[in-house]
């Protein structure tokens, strides 16, 4: 088994305490949610604190409950209460389908959507969903509370906008302005969990509005503007779905990496693009379909 | 025999006897044994590097870490050690070959101190080209990696080149090739490529090595082979004053071997190590990541096939040369490259056979025994080739391999005669269940449905005098301890051999406990591979339970003055044919005989004995061609088919159906050989969809690891999977039985490859047939991916 | 660091004296004797370490066990205090596990779904025990097991 440095635990019960011991120990403070990124980290010698702030404690970042014009997810909310909760389901089916793809039972009963976001790996497959949702991250640190949008979020591979200090205290999800469907796409190597070397989150609007985003196919997720400009406006055609396949070089820069060569994610990312479309609209026109990701 | 009567426990799907333990948290496996607070722990240092020359090493800084009790390196043990070719030490010493290999160990009171210090001890190398690619070295100049090549001792069926990277070649030489192609309509020749594959058991390589202050070593070991690896600590420790006395290898459950725990690799550690450290149990177990580069791993292989075919589709020759990139050692790989080099052709029957099988040092891994040894790897070459010759005829696929599928009694290309085989009835059930024929649709325009069929055969793969042997004790009750040293490793083993030991005792199999394997107690056996315990040791007990039964007989003719041929056993009594009344129940004599009329005993304690050798078996073919000797002692032989899904776009693909026919001979447990066909198929397909060992050019595996080594998961199964049982008997096997437990590995590589075409029109040359590859090629509009 | 935590194990009060960075897997082991989570990967990725924490299956190897002070955890021996759970018998009946090293994270994995989804359809069953690798079954005899012992 693997062996760690040393660290001091801490299991503060308060924002202000977590935050008074993140300035505290500063550089060699690292937080604590589900642990399933920062748990290996630290066994694995990538992370050494010297003091680990485990926030589980802190009973008002459970929180999941919707707000005014959306919904508010602590940072300790995991990925599989996103998955069983009714609000979720009611109101943001995509962010529930794009969570169920993530690892499995076992580790999206520990897995934040925060942690994830924080450990911000290029292939997070939250974060296609998040980005066309226009999900706003909250922070907070002895300074203040401070909002990020969620398009600013991701600075760059396992990097993100989170300052010296600073913790996330839960992201607010907007609703669309009205009807919507969605659909997340992953490619997987197979069925069974594996890190998205490409995804694409979709949400069709009223009016012909369209928001993309990828995953995995870049050094962060982000959207995709150029595309969205190109469908904006438009019904969904076959014509119309080749113009925006066409614009897909422009907005990924993927990578050959041992999980797939750049060729191939540039080849299926279009394809995923495509289907992506078709059952996000066909969710929004109500059709019958059956929830859940598409896996290429 | 046996099988003409009714049999009441064998060829029944007896519950696994353990089961309860294993459902129930009562399961044991290395790992879990706890050796006190004297325990210590050892880590090992590892070679950077591929290939170099060690120039120094320095353990100062190690050694001074509170808690380090000792640091050991090469010049602690220069001993080699290896199963047919001895060719490792037990740490590197002037060189290292792959990265990875032990060069140093620490030992310390607890595993963060060994770790810390392993960290600490400083080796200066000197690099040396290295070498990864088979072709590469066996060109004239290339780098030797194996310079004592010469002076390795070795079994006397391997035919190493000293000066060369060739560590054995294997040639088989039948009937006339030249001739044979010129008789041939069509000739047609391609290359197939196969890479590096790893077990992966979920239970890691463990053991645990106590040497008392008597001198006597014992080790724990998760392992396939108890008496062979006491074998081999005794060849290497031999210098140190070692026998086969003073060792002992005692192995609990294994949580899966597939062939990585089979020989001795990191275990030797645990038996060298504890010599140094007198009166101390020194534990030594290895993470997910060494288990990846430091055990045996599936060979590589490139192989180049021609074949020659009448234009009524009858195969006329086959050439096939084969480089494998067997690793850094080949103490055991060797033996994968002879075996399966014997059979390279496939179930065929093919008047004129020219094999080069090409056993090549590299600077990667050790390549070893995987589930399947060599067939698997040399049938996606076969099995596709012979499906793309049959449709260049116009042929049907299955027509053309039926007609040429072997038979018995044909000559096998060694020249000895093929074994009693269902191929042909394998071949037809498959066909049925799978509707051979029958072009299907998708409803989705973007996808396409296939099918794709092989068939496949494997020998066991052992030295001519594998022995296999049984002891049997009853208790008062009746119960039965039954001792043998072949290890459950998930197989089934002590259930199958339950069974046959109840059927001939008429005990019930829940009341017969098999013990694992204690060197000092259980009695011998070779390796629990080959598929040959099902035969081997199924043998074995049968006769230790005969053994048995003749003494309890013998005590009743004694006692009872009844003619010992009109006994016979029924529902755990004693039983005479002439006298229907006359009923002893086992439970009151087998411990404490049978009362005469003095008040004396007869009879007692009943305890059976059962040894077995194969007969026939001879490994003393001719170098040059191979032919002359016996060195396969059967054949057990399938066909297997499947449905496969492939999306268009993006290469995608999905099995839908999947049936795989095998012939057991007589399955003593069918539902165990049922489930064995579930498990080695997906084992299969893991290979061809999704698997594969990646090394970067420094010769560093680049995913030792889940998160990037795609072991199928629930989600990744067929959606249907046929398991069909096949039984021709065989003649020497207990109740007809023979071995299933490698093959159903065998078809899946070359039958997906054979769907995709059929769905697609891609012909993917190289495993794994991943959708990247497929998608590509569509994509491209390529017909062939090499 | 040293800490005491103190949890309930398989419905047992338990203390025991750790160091922060000790998993939980490592102090199940090695320190209270409980031997059914296994290390297969020490990753997260094949399953073998599955524990049930206040109810719920998670890996062992990711968690410190400083984590789970005054916490319930309840590993394969603590299912069977009165017998085997149907899910148990169920598995035993179809003699379901080969080398029964994944048999730990599996049963728990299933015990929890079936808690929360009594009836699970069969694609459930598969996405529940996704998450535990298992080498020798190919997952039939597994899903069968589950499947029956749901039809209870
Ligand atoms: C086996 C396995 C499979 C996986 N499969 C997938 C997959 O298929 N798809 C996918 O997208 N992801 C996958 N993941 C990654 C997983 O989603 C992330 O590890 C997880 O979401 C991180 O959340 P956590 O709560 O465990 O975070 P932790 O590990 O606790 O923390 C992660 C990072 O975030 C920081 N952090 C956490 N919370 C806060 C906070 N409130 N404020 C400030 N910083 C914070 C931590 O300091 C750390 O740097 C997988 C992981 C594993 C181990």
């Amino acid at each position: 088994m693997a062996v760690a440095r040393e660290f001091e635990y801490f299991r503060p019960e308060t924002l202000e305490h977590s935050i008074s011991l993140l300035g505290e120990y500063g550089e060699n403070a690292r937080v604590l949610a589900g642990g399933t990124d920062m748990a290996l980290k630290i066994k694995q010698g990538v992370e050494t604190p010297k003091a680990v702030v485990d926030i589980k404690g802190i009973s008002e970042l459970e929180r999941l409950e919707s707000t005014d014009n959306g919904l508010h997810l602590g940072a300790l909310v995991t990925f599989s209460q996103v998955m069983a909760s009714g609000l979720v389901a009611a109101n943001f089916p995509l962010l529930r389908d794009a969570a169920a793809t993530v690892g499995s039972v076992g580790i999206r009963n520990r897995a934040t959507l925060v942690g994830s976001l924080c450990s911000a790996v290029p292939s997070l497959d939250i974060g296609p969903a998040l980005l066309v949702h226009e999900a706003v991250v909250l922070t907070r640190s002895a300074g203040g509370t401070r909002k990020t949008g969620i398009n600013k979020w991701f600075t760059g591979p396992k990097q993100c906008a989170l300052e010296p200090g600073e913790l996330v205290t839960g992201i607010v999800v907007p609703l669309p302005p009205g009807k919507a469907g969605g659909c997340y796409v992953k490619r997987g190597r197979y069925a069974g969990k594996d890190p998205a070397q490409a995804g694409v989150g979709i949400l069709a609007m009223e009016k012909n509005d369209y928001r993309v985003a990828f995953c995995a196919v870049g050094p962060v997720a982000k959207r995709a503007p150029s595309i969205e400009t190109c469908l904006h406006g438009q019904e969904l055609t076959d014509p119309l779905i080749k113009a925006a396949q066409a614009l897909v070089p422009q907005e990924i820069s993927p990578i050959t990496d041992i999980r797939a060569s750049k060729a191939y994610r540039t080849l299926i990312i279009k394809v995923m693009l495509e289907r992506g479309l078709k059952t996000a609209v066909s969710r929004l026109k109500g059709k019958p379909s059956a929830h859940g990701a598409i896996w290429i | 025999m046996e099988a003409m009567e009714e049999l009441k426990f064998v060829g029944k799907p007896t519950p696994r006897i353990d089961q309860q333990e294993k459902v129930l948290g009562a399961a044991r496996y290395v790992d879990d044994l706890d050796f006190g607070p004297n325990l210590l722990h050892a880590q090992v240092v590892e070679s950077s590097l591929a290939h170099a020359r060690i120039k120094k090493i320095d353990t100062s800084e190690a050694e001074k870490l509170p808690g380090v009790v000792k640091v050991v390196t090469g010049k602690d043990f220069p001993y080699h050690f290896g199963l047919y070719m001895q060719d490792r030490h037990i740490f590197a010493q002037d060189k290292v070959r792959f990265a990875g290999e032990q060069v140093a160990a620490v030992i310390a009171r607890d595993l963060a101190t060994a770790k810390r210090a392993a960290k600490r001890v400083k080796i200066i190398y000197e690099p040396l080209p290295a070498i990864l690619d088979p072709r590469e070295a066996v060109k004239k100049d290339a780098t030797l990696i194996h310079p004592e090549l010469g002076a390795y001792s070795h079994v006397p069926w391997f035919f190493p080149k000293p000066g060369s990277n060739i560590a054995h070649w294997r040639k088989v030489r039948k009937g006339d090739t030249i001739q044979g192609f010129a008789e041939a309509d069509l000739i047609f020749a391609d290359t197939y490529r196969v890479p590096r594959y790893a077990h992966c058991s979920i239970e890691l390589h463990g053991a645990i090595g106590l040497c008392d202050h008597s001198g006597r070593i014992t080790v724990w070991a998760a392992s396939q082979s108890p008496h062979t690896q006491r074998h081999i600590f005794a060849q290497a420790l031999a210098p140190l004053g070692f026998t086969h006395q003073n060792l002992r290898v005692i192995t609990p459950y294994v949580g899966g071997g597939f062939g990585g725990k089979a020989g001795v690799t990191m275990e030797i550690l645990a038996a060298a190590l504890p010599t140094l450290v007198k009166g101390y149990p020194i534990k030594i177990h290895w993470t997910r990541e060494q288990e990846f580069y430091n055990t045996y791993q599936r060979p590589a292989l490139v192989g180049t096939l021609k074949m020659g075919v009448k234009k009524d589709g009858t195969i006329t020759a086959f050439d096939y040369l084969i480089h494998w990139d067997a690793g850094a050692y080949v103490e055991y790989g060797a033996n994968v490259v002879n075996a399966s080099g014997l059979s390279a052709t496939g179930p065929y029957r093919i008047p004129n056979v020219r094999i080069d099988a090409l056993c090549v040092y590299t600077n990667l891994p050790p390549g070893g025994p995987y589930r399947g040894f060599g067939y698997p790897e040399l049938l996606f070459g076969v099995e596709s080739h012979t499906t793309r010759m049959a449709q260049q005829l116009g042929m049907d696929v299955v027509a053309f391999k039926r007609k040429n599928a072997i038979r018995e009694g044909d000559k096998l290309p060694y020249g000895a005669p093929m074994t009693p085989n269902g191929l042909t009835e394998c071949i037809d059930r498959v066909v049925k269940t799978i509707e051979w024929g029958k072009k299907e649709e998708h409803s989705d325009p973007n996808k396409a449905i296939g099918k794709g069929f092989a068939i496949f055969w494997k020998a066991p793969a052992m030295p001519p005098n594998a022995a296999s042997s049984a002891f049997l004790k009853f208790n008062e009750d009746a119960s039965v301890n039954l001792l043998i040293s072949a290890v459950e490793i998930g197989q089934g083993v002590l259930t199958a051999m339950a069974q046959i030991a109840a059927e001939i005792l008429t005990v019930p199999p829940e009341k017969i406990r098999v013990e694992s394997p204690d060197t000092d107690r259980n009695p011998y056996e070779w390796q629990t591979v080959a598929s040959h315990v099902a035969w081997g040791t199924g043998n074995a007990v049968k006769r230790a339970a005969i053994d048995a039964r003749e003494q309890i007989f013998e005590a009743v003719h004694h006692a009872c003055f009844l003619e010992k041929d009109a006994l016979y056993l029924e529902d755990e009594a004693v039983k005479c044919r002439t006298q229907p009344g006359f009923a002893l129940l086992l439970k009151e004599i087998v411990i404490n005989g049978i009362m005469v009329e003095d008040g004396t005993y007869r009879g007692g304690p009943i305890m059976g004995r059962g040894t077995f050798m194969p007969r026939f078996t001879s490994a003393m073919g001719d170098p040059d061609t191979g032919q002359g000797g016996h060195p396969c002692v059967h054949y057990t032989v399938g066909a297997a088919a499947l449905t496969l899904e492939v999306d268009k776009q993006t290469g995608r693909m999905k099995v839908l159906k999947a049936v795989e026919a095998i012939d057991a001979g007589k399955a003593i447990n069918p539902q165990i050989v049922k489930d064995q066909i579930c498990g080695g198929l997906l084992q299969g397909l893991g290979t061809v969809l999704y698997e594969d060992m990646r090394f970067d050019e420094s010769g560093k595996l680049l995913n030792p690891n889940f998160t990037d080594y795609k072991l199928p998961t629930a989600m990744d199964i067929p959606d249907e999977v046929i398991p069909i049982i096949v039984e021709t008997p065989q003649a020497d096997g207990p109740f007809g039985a023979r071995g299933i437990a490698e093959h159903p590995t065998i078809p899946a590589a070359p039958m997906v490859a054979n769907a995709v075409c059929d769905a697609v029109g891609v012909r993917v040359k190289s495993m794994p047939v991943t959708a990247e590859k497929v998608g590509l090629a569509l994509a491209a509009g390529q017909t062939e991916v090499e | 660091m040293k800490k005491t935590i103190t949890l309930t194990l398989n419905g047992d009060a338990r203390s025991v004296d750790v160091e922060t960075t000790e998993t939980l897997l490592a102090v199940l082991r090695n320190k209270l004797g409980v031997k059914s989570p296994k290390c297969g990967c020490d990753q997260g990725e094949c399953g073998a370490c599955t524990v049930l924490l206040n109810g719920k299956s998670v890996r062992s190897c990711l968690i410190f066990s400083v984590e789970v002070d005054g916490q319930e955890v309840v590993t394969l021996e603590g299912l069977s205090h009165n017998g085997p759970t149907p899910l148990q018998q169920a598995f035993i009946d179809r003699s379901a596990f080969q080398c029964g090293y994944c048999a730990p994270g599996v049963i728990l994995s299933a015990t929890e779904l079936l808690t929360v989804n009594p009836h699970p359809t069969q694609t459930e069953v598969q996405e529940a025990i996704a998450g535990n690798l298992c080498r020798c079954t190919g997952y039939e005899s597994l899903i069968e097991a589950i499947l029956a012992a749901s039809r209870e």
